[in-house]
């Protein structure tokens, strides 16, 4: 049971907090449901940071957009140079968890929870993004793939506060997706999800990067599907073999959201849905946001 | 929009409507009480054990715990509705994993739950019959050894691992299986799957000298006052039940649920003490779910459609006790049949006890699986013989005339109409996508004959007061007393406030369940009002100096019919306030039939005003998946007489999207010890509103015989009945293939569709 409960209004002084034990939080939208399913208890101490101005809002610097750790779901599906650019992210955003969960949730806490089941990862793992943590004895701002060490597991130590996300614009050209497997069309969770991030020069791809989601210890990128893609014209036969390949790169579990026969299955069908997308956005076609209704043609 | 203000004259309102909405009603975890201590639960830490030792004296030792209870210190009583099997706190075997061992009551929910752990308790572990087929094999681990000296109802046979066994028999299927034209056989088997009530179940009991009131989530607030009386042994006229609101039911909050064991816990306590559960207890603790279900049909049919014999072998996964689910079986054996005319059957059906969690009537109990599975199996009889599947239903469902299973006459039936308006709502035969196709299914279901008791008293200012042991489970039935007491005397319902849910107010009634509250004590209200009703023309011919028979009841006044100015107003007649009615109605009797050849006879042999629905569905199946999406639900129902249309259309919204939910995703997962995998929301899916497909209603409308109010029969059960069973039908369509496994789940649809390539 949490004894005590503090309320930061800088990062300074959630850093202080921190370092006195507590734990930050902004949504809530974990820890709550963990310690009612008995996940984890809800901590001793706990700082609230949803308040903290300095870690609010979305910005533009140079060729980063650099997403404040309190943005949540719902803004970045709102936000239009995500939607524009960064489309794979705004897919995953527009389908985490409920309405309630999209309004409260943030992008700092689904990077921080490491979930390898989370939406937003795969998206942010392609697009190349970075956090920037920061502690009392300094900021670092690393890769997420450095910061991801297992599944609900980073590098950060207990007194690093993430502050902000940010991602690189992509090429011209390039166009993305976020595709999950939806047993139900709100509340869902992934049992098998699939980013792709192309780039298209002329009729040919001139880059790609896909990453699985759920179907591993970590959310990764399958460099094997990726060079599939790259350098044909993306026609079915290489959408047909990068996707094999995210299935073959899979690793999953049996569990009671499916087995790990049906997760590997499904992570083909998944991985060539989202390639597909993302080939038909980088050409200047139109798949609505989220892509994930509209690619299983349930929307 | 209509709101509540501005809702068009005549359409239903709830009066508890704009407190629920507004989040200002109080449901039970919402009330404390002054000095109030908090209880948890000990659980079994095994599904199938001897306990050989209980000790309970660090829990007692820990600072601010108030009370220990277990059921050595409870009278020696067992309970259960058919066979009394269970103690309210386990004491020398435990049986499955929400067993529970004893009960703590401390100064906080955190003292109760630490305390709760520190109980010792030494097991031997014995092996855990989970699989429920298997249960009833001759080597079978029995999971209770001494069920053959439980008192028992005198209708349930039992044998070892089989709870009840029945059959329903009706000439000589053997024989007329040998001279069909066809003989088609299938197997399917439906997992259990929950209730799941928005509001966790909460009680709180509080002792004043030797009575005890008890606030409670319950459906059904008397049969929990029976509960507590015969199991703490106190006199039923000293227990009283109230229900605060009641977020919801679906069945799961029907039998006697831990009033007992709190208010044993507040005697020892020698305070109020609360209990309120959590989402995974309400799934994992509670005595109530859908029964798990192996069913296997055999039918011989004619090149023509005649169904000439059917023979099914039902077995039902009961779990650990038998709480109020000892019917179960017979009536999953009625269902096996269907509203069909079968020449000759042979229905066997197996209830066998298991170490999991206790089945329980949820929303039309057995019905929607064994529909799930007969109505595939119709599909298949239908391809088997190269007809229509609607065809083949056309020339099979009853009607008037026809004979049932146990040879029962039908009176009026509307089935057959039913068939055609979900046919013709959803546009069944037009062309759709290669991956979009049309199931149907029919099911029925039997109303539910039971006394009740209701008064209406009127106040001295013309208004009025109804007071009714019917209990209000979500569905509104209830709510809509007052405009039948309404229509009854010519006032408004706005006229009448109601006392309800109080044990200590109203004559006994069944509660919220089994569809009954307008078939039971619908009729005791009205039978009330008729009372008064006559009271008042009695008074109002006196003093306007008229006949009676020349009165009429209108505009909250009694006139003379034609001469609307020779008038007196029912506030004027009610006067001090003494005019009242009481009323119970006259039960209806079971439909005669010829029973001789059954066996297990527990009064579901023959189905009175059978409720009787077509429920058609339009499907999409993302075969690379196995992912479908319901679109559309045509849905016809013959409930008899419609009293209050939109609380009837609400029941099959509702309904249709819970039978959605069963059909796709909702099963509750076993571990090889009988516990739960999934007891909680992220993982047992419920649909959500996004996912509810478009409903369409139509009700088939004639006034019942030998049935509720004004010729009505339920409502609340049957919409869940059919709509697994038509999107199953639908699904296959579209694979080539039944899916034999419910839920069926986009990997068990997935593998259907890759075994046969589709």
């Amino acid at each position: 049971m949490t004894r005590s409960f503090v309320s930061a209004h800088t990062v300074e002084d959630a850093l202080v907090a921190i370092a006195a034990g507590a734990r930050p939080v902004a949504g809530g939208t974990d820890l709550v449901v963990g310690a009612r399913q008995g996940k984890a208890p809800l901590p001793d101490a706990i700082v609230a940071i949803d308040r903290v101005e300095a870690l609010a809002g979305i910005r533009h610097d140079g060729p980063l957009l650099v997403l404040g750790a309190l943005v949540t779901h719902e803004a970045l599906v709102a936000e239009a140079s995500v939607r524009e650019h960064l489309t794979a992210i705004a897919d995953a955003s527009a389908i985490v968890g409920s309405h309630a969960t999209r309004a409260q949730g943030t992008i700092g806490g689904n990077v921080m929870n490491a979930s390898p089941a989370m939406d937003t990862g795969g998206p942010l793992l392609c697009f190349g993004a970075s956090a920037t943590l920061r502690s009392a004895a300094g900021e670092r701002t690393l890769g997420l793939e450095d910061l991801w060490s297992g599944p609900g597991e980073t590098i950060a130590t207990p007194t690093e506060l993430l502050t902000s996300v940010q991602v690189p614009l992509p090429a011209p050209g390039t166009g993305s997706s976020y595709v999950r497997l939806e047993y139900r069309r709100q509340m869902e969770i992934a049992v098998v999800g699939a980013t792709a991030v192309v780039t298209v020069e002329g009729d040919r791809v001139s880059d790609a990067r896909i990453a699985i989601t759920a179907l591993a210890p970590t959310i990764r990128r399958v460099p094997e599907a990726e060079a599939a893609l790259t350098g044909t014209d993306g026609c079915a036969e290489a959408i047909a073999a990068a996707a094999a390949a995210a299935a073959t790169a899979s690793a999953p579990i049996s569990d009671v959201r499916g087995s790990a026969a049906y997760r590997t299955a499904m992570a083909e069908v998944i991985t060539g849905r989202a390639i597909t997308a993302a080939l038909t956005r980088a050409r200047g076609g139109s798949v609505p946001i989220p892509a994930s209704p509209a690619m299983h043609g349930t929307h | 929009m209509a709101t509540v203000e501005t809702a068009p004259a005549g359409a239903f309102v709830r009066p508890d409507g704009k407190e629920k909405v507004t989040g200002t009603g109080r449901y039970t975890a919402d009330l404390t009480f002054t000095g109030m201590a908090h209880a948890k639960f000990r659980y079994a830490d095994h599904s199938h054990a001897k306990i050989l030792r209980i000790d309970t004296s660090k829990a007692e030792a820990v600072p601010g715990v108030v009370a220990v209870v277990t059921q050595a210190d409870l009278p020696d009583v067992k309970f259960g509705g058919f066979v009394q099997d269970r103690y309210l706190f386990a004491k020398d075997v435990v049986r499955f994993e929400g067993e529970i061992v004893a009960g703590v009551a401390a100064l906080s929910e955190e003292i109760a739950a630490s305390a709760a752990a520190l109980i010792e308790v030494e097991y031997e572990v014995l092996p855990a019959v989970t699989d429920f087929e298997a249960a009833m094999g001759e080597d079978a681990q029995l999971v209770h050894t001494e069920w053959a000296s439980y008192e028992r109802d005198e209708n349930i046979e039992s044998s070892g691992n089989t709870m009840a066994y029945h059959t329903i028999v009706k000439g000589d299927a053997d024989a007329a299986m040998t001279g069909a034209d066809v003989v088609v056989k299938g197997r399917y088997v439906s997992d259990a799957s929950q209730g799941v009530p928005i509001e966790p179940r909460a009680v709180i009991a509080q002792w004043q000298g030797d009575a005890v009131t008890i606030w409670s989530s319950t459906q059904v607030p008397y049969a929990a006052r029976a509960g507590v009386a015969a199991t703490l042994e106190v006199p039923e006229a000293d227990v009283r039940i109230v229900v605060p609101l009641l977020g919801g039911g679906f069945g799961a909050k029907c039998d006697l649920h831990f009033e007992a064991q709190v208010a044993a816990l507040a005697r020892a306590a020698k305070r109020p003490v609360k209990l309120v559960f959590s989402r995974q207890e309400e799934f994992v603790a509670i005595a109530q779910r859908r029964e798990g279900i192996a069913m296997e049909f055999e039918t011989g049919v004619t090149r023509e459609g005649r169904l000439v014999a059917r023979r099914a072998r039902l077995v039902l996964d009961k779990g650990a006790y038998c709480g109020e689910g000892g019917f179960l079986g017979q009536m999953a054996a009625m269902h096996a049949c269907g509203p069909y005319v079968i020449d000759n059957i042979e229905i066997r059906s197996y209830l066998n006890y298991t170490n999991n969690q206790p089945s329980g009537s949820v929303r039309a109990p057995t019905a929607p699986q064994v529909c799930w599975g007969l109505e595939q199996h119709m599909d298949e009889i239908a391809r088997a013989i190269d007809m229509d599947s609607i065809e083949l239903r056309r020339r099979t469902l009853i009607e008037e005339g026809d004979e049932g299973p146990t040879r029962q006459i039908f009176d009026r039936v509307g089935v057959k109409e039913t068939l055609e308006r979900a046919v013709e709502m959803i546009g069944y035969g037009r062309d759709l996508p290669e991956d979009e196709a049309i199931g149907v299914a029919v099911g029925w279901w039997p109303c539910m004959p039971a006394p009740s008791g209701a008064y209406v008293q009127l106040n001295g200012d013309g208004s009025g007061t109804i007071i009714t042991g019917a209990q209000e489970n979500g569905t509104g039935a209830v709510m809509a007393m007052p405009a039948f007491v309404a229509e009854e005397l010519g006032m408004q319902p706005g006229d009448f406030s109601m006392l309800y849910q109080d044990t200590a107010a109203a004559p006994w009634d069944m509660g919220s369940c089994g569809s009954q509250t307008t078939f039971n004590s619908g009729r005791a209200v009205l039978a009330a009002a008729a009372e008064v009703r006559e009271a008042l023309l009695d008074a109002a011919a006196d003093q306007l100096e008229a006949d009676r028979g020349d009165l009429e009841l209108a505009d909250g006044t009694v006139r003379v019919k034609g001469s609307p100015e020779r008038s007196v107003s029912i506030a004027e007649l009610a006067g001090a306030g003494t005019i009242h009615g009481k009323g119970s109605g006259e039960v209806p009797d079971a439909p005669e039939c010829d029973a001789g050849g059954c066996v297990g006879l527990l009064g579901n042999e023959s189905f009175l005003a059978p409720q009787l629905i077509t429920q058609a569905a339009h499907v999409k199946v993302d075969r690379r998946t196995g992912v479908v999406r319901v679109l559309r639900v045509a849905a016809a129902h013959d409930s008899g007489r419609i009293l209050n249309r939109m609380g009837a259309d609400g029941q099959v919204y509702g309904g249709v999207v819970m039978g959605v939910g069963m059909a796709l995703s909702e099963g509750t997962m076993l571990d090889d010890q009988g516990r739960q995998r999934n007891p909680h929301l992220l993982d047992y899916k419920l649909m959500t509103c996004s996912d509810a497909p478009q409903i369409d209603v139509e009700w088939i409308e004639y006034d019942a015989v030998n049935a509720g109010p004004r010729g009505s029969k339920g409502v609340g059960e049957p919409p869940q009945v059919p709509t697994a069973g038509a999107i199953a039908n639908a699904i296959s369509k579209v694979l080539g293939a039944q899916v034999r496994e419910l839920p069926m789940t986009p990997e068990r649809v997935w593998a259907t569709g890759r075994e046969v390539g589709a």
